[in-house]
């Protein structure tokens, strides 16, 4: 399965699972944009290299990959480590935060 | 003075304009915060402070050289993967995007008592807070016969720059079916799997122009980082090529004869036609004068990067002791950030968020060949501990390899945007 039917079935998969609007209303945009130094030594705006720019990511696919990386079902060793000690509110607060960057 | 002569009136707004362009007390100062290292985390730390403190600090980042050359990836360029161009940065972008005050001086010492730098060329510049990321000073009288004089002709090349250069021109210029003799440093050290990714490059030159060459190496260690990736890497790519000779077998370095390239150990006396030696290391010198080390290093606040001997300076990557954190530009990267965070809360009273620190290490060991290690760590009571931690495994795929070398790309080419711009 190519990455992005998986992520679009991860998302039909999540939907139906879990609110994304409710993990939403748990993030801070503002603890975001502290969180987000992490992922900046790594994702650049603009990048077209094998790491992807994050910057004005969709907040939805956002929850659903990083849960995805946290839950060991995409892999990635360095994402899942990454994912693996966020919380919801610390994943929701990174997907406002990168959503309204362009 | 009696009369406002025109001399004296240019004079006076001269020095009106310079108490205006300068934070002082009487204006309602600025606070000051000074950064001694432009690398991974005295360029980071600089920018972060001054882009989130939007203007409410002074930020100065002394750094002597005005085209800095990433030890990271210095390798690759070895390797013929990336050309000496490619790794050179500037601090245009912290000076123009960031408004840092980018001093390109040689900080010659701190003096804690008054909070301030003394610059080589003879003033100072005072600081509210001081953040010391000198990276590494070499210990040239730790091996016997190396010193500042032979490392023109057997290169340490661990401090980025010319000596990278010189490395090359002697790996490439090296006689056919000659043997190149490695001396990887001793515990602790800038950058854990890099004498062995350098290795791998240095066999890859060889493969491709000199393929009976022959490289030892003499290892003062008896394992290494990523031991087993690298060894399983140097038989598949250039097998019979590399021999790798640990302390318990060969005794230890007893001399090197730069006259005759001779390296002795109890085993035998190695004779090489070209070499690398890199010796031990200590926090760079400016971090003594500072009298923030204890020994080779410098103890910190694990939640802080803050010194332990002094609240206002804090240290960060290579010349720290982290513990379990390797020295790494990723990780003065991931510390400059908690520092910056930090000094940014004591200062303008702007939210301090608990520490969180990451690494990761790459290294190429062929082409398209690329292993990772690396881990995620917290502010202990004591020190900085591990949370969780990964390692590339034996016998990947080839399209896993390729694509862990690919990422290593992107992450060059986001941390030194992280640093730069």
């Amino acid at each position: 399965m190519n990455l992005i039917s998986f992520i679009i079935t991860l998302i039909f998969l999540t939907k139906t699972s879990y609110s994304d609007e409710k993990m939403l209303a748990l993030g801070d945009k503002e603890y975001g944009q502290h969180l987000a130094g992490e992922c900046v030594t790594c994702h650049k705006a603009n990048s077209e290299k094998a790491i992807p720019s994050i910057n004005g990511y969709d907040k939805e696919v956002f929850l659903t990959v990083m849960l995805a990386y946290k839950n060991k079902e995409m892999e990635n060793p360095v994402m899942q480590m990454i994912a693996g000690r966020l919380d919801n509110e610390q994943i929701a607060s990174l997907a406002l935060y990168f959503n309204s960057l362009k | 003075m009696s009369k406002y002569t025109r001399r004296s009136f240019v004079k006076t707004a001269a020095l009106s304009a310079t108490a205006l362009s300068m934070p002082s007390i009487a204006f309602g100062a600025l606070p000051k915060v000074v950064v001694i290292g432009g690398g991974a985390g005295g360029a980071t730390a600089a920018k972060y402070i001054a882009k989130d403190s939007e203007g409410k600090v002074d930020v100065t980042l002394i750094e002597a050289s005005k085209r800095y050359y990433t030890c990271f990836f210095s390798n690759l360029y070895l390797g013929d993967f990336r050309n000496y161009g490619s790794i050179g940065h500037n601090y245009y972008g912290l000076a123009v995007n960031r408004g840092v005050n980018v001093v390109h001086e040689w900080a010659k010492s701190v003096d804690p008592a008054a909070k301030k730098v003394n610059l080589g060329s003879g003033g100072s510049i005072s600081y509210d807070k001081l953040v010391v990321s000198p990276g590494i000073d070499l210990k040239y009288d730790s091996i016997n016969g190396y010193s500042a004089d032979v490392q023109s002709k057997m290169p340490h090349a661990w401090k980025s720059g010319t000596q990278v250069q010189l490395l090359k021109n002697k790996v490439k210029g090296m006689k056919k079916g000659g043997t190149f003799v490695m001396v990887p440093p001793p515990n602790p050290y800038r950058c854990p799997p890099g004498p062995y990714e350098r290795v791998s490059m240095i066999a890859h030159q060889f493969k491709k122009s000199n393929p009976t060459a022959k490289i030892v190496v003499l290892d003062p260690k008896k394992k290494f980082s990523k031991m087993g990736l690298f060894q399983e890497a140097w038989q598949k790519h250039y097998p019979g090529m590399i021999e790798w000779i640990g302390v318990d077998t060969h005794g230890g370095l007893k001399n090197i004869n730069a006259a005759t390239m001779e390296f002795e150990t109890d085993l035998d006396t190695f004779k090489a036609d070209a070499a690398s030696v890199v010796p031990a290391q200590q926090a760079g010198a400016i971090a003594m004068t500072a009298g923030i080390n204890k020994g080779d290093w410098c103890p910190i606040v694990a939640g802080s990067m803050q010194s332990q001997a002094d609240e206002n300076i804090y240290v960060l990557g290579d010349a720290s002791i982290a513990k379990s954190m390797p020295k790494s530009g990723f990780s003065a990267n991931s510390q400059a950030k908690v520092a910056a965070n930090h000094i940014r809360g004591s200062l303008t009273g702007s939210k301090v968020f608990p520490a969180r620190y990451s690494n990761t290490c790459w290294s190429l060991v062929a082409t398209n060949d690329g292993v990772k290690v690396g881990a995620s760590y917290k502010a202990g009571a004591e020190k900085i501990d591990v949370t969780s931690k990964f390692i590339s495994k034996t016998g990947e795929s080839s399209d896993l390899r390729k694509a862990t070398y690919e990422e290593s790309i992107g992450w060059y080419e986001g941390i030194t945007s992280d640093m730069f711009s």
